[in-house]
């Protein structure tokens, strides 16, 4: 009976039998092939397995067999394209695990982000993660956006996906602006009303637009249920669906395009032919995917570690507006342009004529011509276009153009109403109970009782100290900015175990009335409280 | 059979509707009219809807004689999101929120006036501009004087304060669905 057995067959049965196997599941490449694809070595079979991978497989039927190598070039995409797919795949996962914890109701929501912080192994991570994908997606986006304006890739054939980028664009602001409500804390809450606030300022159907987003006349039960369906369901399937044309069309109809200097003038034909070289999917490409994939990761981990975690303000209340309220940055640019103008004009016109723009250039822009050099209107244009951007979303922060009184102003740049100032990052050790008044000399040391002294306290009060000698003493600062003779004292008192309370108060003359007018604003700081 | 296809010849110069395309442009009429009918079905479902007296429907704020009087203190309605307020022009209904960047104003009685506390728009009583970042005055709601016996709406006011009448058991409604943006200031 055991002569029977040949351990050579046994050997080479059990190997086919594997080999079938793997071949079932990566669609045809056999053990040696993909012993060969991680070598690096040409291809074992012929014809060629990996290139039949790309009609077998699903998920690689969508990616294209091979690249032209002239496209692969770093400085030419950036693979701002590649890490914006990153991140929506990236947000779709962390967002599933991270709707394991939370409710949306205004009850729970602040409650759930808590308990995620500080009673889930890695919850904080996940979130963290999520944040600032959510922000490398709108980054990474408009980035990609201009990429494809500078390097003229939106012409002929490719206007069409020019076209699903612009609508990406729009869901991408969308998912990201959804999301920014959830938390339910006073960030999240006021950014939102005041985003939706601009949908409002839109004739005849603008309230019509924001009951329907908020499913009532303000943000309530309602508005955070609809807010986190499109959040969770609209949007992200509505992003799968455009994306997937957006990327069957590079891939499958017109490809990346060859940068502008391989195919237009004179280029010699042996550098044409090399940039038409082809590189194949697998391996080159596929690993290089996952080295980018890797990296990115890499970075985000990092990045929220050490450098970077989620803000979360105290829980809403829709009964009170915290001082400096601002729209999410990616809308500062429209709260800018708000600032400059009727509502209606500034806030809904103009935007929806840059939209209608923004769809249109590629058939506004005639020029056949892709290589920078030929198009310096196109591209004097996009370089304003981008400015002008900057400029506005400056104009769109609460420094600019809005008048806060100085005292006002002073105390909630040193101790914010929401977030941190420079007053919290004071260690608890060095807030020694007195009063500190404001003066010309001041002392260089604050306790010089104490033998460790208070040097970041004197630092912080010292700013204190400066800028109130700034608004008593100079004349030309606008009315608004000015204290005429200014009193100004910081309290600092044991108020209770392990609590102080720190009073900042101004007294100054009102420039118009010369009537004495006051300010005051408390400050309670615990011994533990976190330091960040 | 060939008397038809001769027909169909003959329609076609003439380029009139045969059957056939006829039935084909119902048919596609029909499948527009299907989508136009599931978008308004759509938007009527989102739509919220508003009880009485709760924010964003009609609200009885009480018969006349509940009213302050002229000149007093505005009082404040924060479940339904308004301040009632009463001048010698008469009654107004103000939105809460600030006309500038959405902040909750205050009453500042030693002033007189409204103050937000955000950005220092300030206004008058019956929701005047009188300074500040905001744009136009403050926002009101449409307010009505309702007899008490018939139902009937005796006096009604959208953008201007509403003269009252002078039965004390005239019912003041306030319709919170309705609201008048205030005056843009030059």
């Amino acid at each position: 009976m055991f002569n029977s057995l040949n351990f050579k067959d046994i050997r080479k049965n059990a190997r086919d039998a594997i080999d079938q196997r793997v071949r079932a599941i990566t669609a045809g490449l056999g053990l040696d092939e993909l012993r060969a694809v991680v070598r690096g070595d040409p291809p074992t079979e012929k014809p060629n397995p990996r290139y039949k991978v790309h009609t077998t497989s699903f998920t690689f039927h969508i990616r294209p067999r091979y690249y032209e190598k002239g496209t692969t070039i770093l400085t030419h995409t950036f693979r701002l394209g590649f890490f914006t797919t990153f991140f929506f795949i990236l947000e779709s996962i962390t967002g599933i695990i991270l709707m394991i914890y939370y409710t949306p109701s205004p009850e729970e929501a602040y409650g759930s982000i808590l308990n995620l912080l500080s009673n889930v192994p890695y919850g904080q991570l996940l979130r963290d993660v999520h944040r600032l994908g959510a922000e490398g997606m709108v980054i990474f986006t408009v980035l990609h956006m201009f990429r494809t304006y500078f390097t003229g890739s939106y012409k002929k054939e490719r206007s069409f996906t020019w076209l699903t980028g612009v609508v990406l664009l729009g869901i991408t602001l969308g998912l990201s602006f959804s999301g920014y409500l959830l938390p339910w804390d006073q960030l999240a809450y006021w950014a939102v009303t005041i985003g939706t606030s601009m949908a409002e300022a839109a004739p005849i159907f603008g309230e019509q637009v924001n009951l329907l987003l908020r499913g009532a006349p303000d943000i309530g039960a309602g508005g955070l249920l609809r807010f986190y369906l499109a959040h969770v369901v609209l949007l992200p399937a509505a992003a799968l669906v455009i994306l997937s044309i957006h990327y069957y069309k590079v891939a499958r109809e017109h490809g990346i395009s060859q940068p502008a200097k391989f195919v237009e003038g004179d280029v010699p034909p042996e550098v044409k032919k090399e940039s038409k070289q082809r590189l194949d999917f697998i391996p080159n490409l596929l690993s290089h995917e996952v080295f980018l994939t890797a990296l990115g990761l890499l970075i985000l981990v990092v990045a929220t570690a050490y450098f970077y975690s989620a803000p979360l303000e105290s829980v809403a209340n829709p009964q009170q507006t915290p001082l400096d309220t601002k729209a999410p940055w990616y809308f500062w640019w429209l709260q800018g342009m708000l600032k400059l103008g009727d509502k209606t004009l500034m806030g809904i016109i103009l935007p929806t004529a840059l939209v209608v723009l923004l769809i249109a250039v590629p058939y506004i822009d005639r020029n056949p011509y892709r290589s920078m050099y030929r198009r310096p209107v196109a591209v004097g244009l996009g370089i304003l276009f981008a400015l002008m951007l900057v400029v506005l979303s400056y104009m769109g922060l609460p420094e600019y153009g809005i008048q806060t009184p100085a005292a006002t102003r002073i105390v909630q740049d040193l101790a914010p109403e929401e977030g941190e100032g420079p007053l919290h990052e004071v260690p608890y050790d060095q807030l020694h109970a007195g009063i500190y008044t404001v003066m010309e000399d001041l002392p260089r040391d604050l306790c010089p009782d104490v033998n460790y002294g208070c040097p970041d306290m004197t630092a912080m009060f010292t700013e204190y100290n400066e800028r109130v000698i700034e608004a008593t003493t100079n004349e030309h600062l606008e009315d608004f900015e000015r204290l005429p003779n200014a009193e100004a004292v910081m309290v600092i008192q044991d108020w209770q175990e392990a609590l102080k309370k720190v009073t900042f108060r101004i007294l100054w003359d009102d420039v118009e009335t010369g009537e004495r007018k006051s300010y005051e604003h408390d400050v309670y700081l615990h011994e533990n409280r976190s330091p960040d | 059979m060939t008397e038809n296809e001769k027909e169909g010849e003959v329609n076609e110069e003439k380029t009139s509707v045969n059957r056939r395309e006829f039935l084909n442009l119902a048919w596609l009429a029909s499948l527009g009219f299907l989508v136009v009918n599931i978008g308004g079905v759509s938007y009527l479902f989102a739509m919220p809807r508003f009880k009485e007296g709760e924010f964003g429907g009609t609200v009885t704020v009480g018969t006349v004689s509940d009213l302050p009087p002229v000149g007093s203190d505005p009082v404040n309605h924060p479940k339904v999101k308004l301040w009632l307020t009463n001048t010698e022009e008469g009654i107004s209904a103000l939105y809460k929120v600030c006309t500038h960047l959405g902040c909750l104003y205050n009453w500042n009685s030693q002033e007189g006036k409204f103050i937000c506390p955000c950005h220092g728009s300030q206004f008058e009583g019956d929701g005047d501009y009188i300074l500040g970042p905001a744009p136009r005055s403050l926002d009101r709601f449409v307010i009505e004087a309702i007899d008490p016996d018939t139902g009937e709406v005796l006096v009604s006011a959208t953008n201007e304060p509403m003269p009252l009448p002078d039965d004390p058991d005239v019912i003041i409604r306030v319709d919170t669905g309705k609201k008048v943006p205030g005056e843009t200031h030059a």
